[in-house]
């Protein structure tokens, strides 16, 4: 994570995201699938073709690309379908945008009350007999029962969380990373996965993004970094207030 | 045309041929004193799990922002005046001088903390290096000191962290080592904000007035141990020394 500057001298705290040997490996149709739309299967960091099961290299053999550590579905609609095989770079979003980004949260193991859902325990002294972190009471006398989905101690953490609605500050197409605004789930160099945001609010927010993906060996030639109009670039002198 | 080569006569009596004065041999004391190199804290990554990569990024950033902007050389222990952008001032500029009493953090996010006393009530500003909104970092008295962390100031004698705000910056050569401040500074009575006495803290800058009982006692915190301990090992000499080739190739473009 990293500190970023506004024009206006703002600060935010901005996390660095890499998009490391993106590839599409299969497109299953809507009817195939069986939902709303069509799926694309796209593959992330490279892993080694060993230990895995014929069946599971399929995918990879067919698509012509090495075996991927994790392999996660987009539903797209039909007119943005890209052939598989075709890699994907961190041009694909452009500054400005607005972005959901999911990834499986740091394990904590097995864990008490207090800490997994923030009950408040009971007081240090003042006659408590072994009775500090407990949940205390659990259930009313008329239930008769423990409700289903009760909160209790268990383990916590390693669950897929997603966090919405973040913005995208800048872009480095020469080592394909993402600056994305607040913080992420997950753990440092962890995998996560990035798609546009399905806020309402950002419903309309990307205007001319590089549809339906970034092509490395198509016409556009991009800079090495992307700024959003916001952002203090290092270039510039220092801020003033006129 | 003439040419007196013709009328110089050696020892033979007939006429020498010209011959070259021998060069001048330069021998430039300054270089032959070792080249001091000083390389920035924030620069040296911390040690973690982290990808090198990102360190890169941030380093490429660190450059842009000096080539633009000049941060000197300065350690804990110096005097500095500070000019900041503000939208809330009269005149859009706030001025700030005081001591270094420490640098903290990494990368971009570099922070030193300014110490002065402004009419009997003490003052400590945080500033962040590369924030864009600093308009000029002087460096009026530039020097060492015992410790790397003058946090004990807070509970010092006030004429110790006053400096006076209008202080001319003290000029001095750039080839001499950065004199190092053996000041020995006398405390507050008791309560103090920390236990300054106690080994953890290692501090080498304060005259200790207390008596030799209660010096015995906090030398029961010591932790010998902990110098030989392997695993708290990070040697930065060889980090470092790429780091400063490419931050000096990275100013030098």
């Amino acid at each position: 994570m990293m500190p970023i500057w506004t024009k206006s001298g703002k600060k935010h705290a901005v996390t660095l995201l890499k998009v490391q040997d993106c590839h599409v490996l299969r497109y299953i149709s809507k009817e195939e699938s069986g939902g709303k739309t069509s799926k694309l299967l796209v593959g992330g960091k490279n892993a080694s073709p060993f230990f895995k099961s014929e069946s599971a290299m399929e995918i990879f053999k067919e698509a012509g690309v090495p075996r991927k550590q994790k392999v996660t579905t987009f539903n797209v609609t039909d007119d943005a379908i890209i052939k598989p095989g075709t890699p994907l770079y961190a041009a694909h979003f452009r500054p400005g945008q607005f972005v959901d980004v999911t990834a499986k949260t740091i394990g904590k193991g097995f864990q008490g009350v207090m800490k997994r859902w923030g009950f408040k325990g009971q007081p240090a002294s003042h006659g408590q007999t072994k009775t500090h972190r407990r949940p205390g009471a659990i259930s009313t006398n008329k239930a008769a029962k423990v409700y289903r989905g009760k909160k209790m101690p268990g383990k916590m953490g390693n669950i897929y969380r997603t966090s919405f609605g973040l913005k995208v500050w800048r872009i480095n197409t020469k080592h394909d990373v993402i600056y994305v605004n607040g913080s992420v789930p997950g753990h440092t160099n962890c995998l996560v996965k990035v798609r546009d945001s399905k806020l309402p609010t950002y419903k309309d927010c990307n205007k001319n993004p590089p549809f339906p993906t970034f092509f490395a060996d198509g016409d556009e030639k991009l800079p090495e970094d992307l700024y959003d109009e916001e952002i203090f670039q290092f270039t510039d002198p220092s801020v003033t207030y006129a | 045309y003439f040419s007196s080569s013709g009328y110089r006569i050696s020892s033979d009596g007939k006429p020498a041929k010209f011959q070259l004065p021998p060069k001048p041999v330069i021998i430039d004391k300054q270089k032959q004193r070792k080249e001091r190199r000083f390389l920035s804290p924030e620069f040296i990554p911390p040690r973690g799990r982290t990808d090198p990569l990102k360190f890169f990024i941030e380093r490429k950033d660190m450059i842009q922002r000096r080539k633009v902007f000049n941060i000197p050389e300065f350690y804990v222990g110096s005097v500095l005046a500070v000019t900041t952008a503000d939208p809330h001032a009269s005149e859009k500029v706030t001025r700030f001088v005081g001591i270094c009493i420490q640098r903290g953090g990494k990368g971009l996010g570099a922070t030193f903390v300014l110490r002065n006393v402004i009419e009997d009530q003490g003052v400590e500003i945080c500033y962040e290096l590369y924030n864009p909104r600093i308009q000029a970092i002087e460096v009026l008295k530039l020097e060492k000191r015992l410790d790397d962390n003058l946090m004990y100031l807070r509970d010092a004698l006030p004429e110790y962290s006053t400096f006076d705000v209008n202080m001319k910056p003290e000029s001095r050569l750039d080839h001499e080592e950065v004199p190092v401040n053996k000041l020995q500074v006398r405390m507050k009575p008791k309560p103090w904000s920390k236990r300054w006495e106690r080994p953890k803290y290692n501090i080498k800058g304060i005259k200790f007035e207390l008596p030799e009982k209660k010096m015995k006692e906090a030398q029961k915190w010591s932790q010998p141990w902990l110098e030989f301990d392997m695993l708290r090992e990070y040697d930065t000499s060889k980090i470092e020394d790429k780091i400063w080739k490419e931050v000096s190739e990275g100013l030098k473009k």
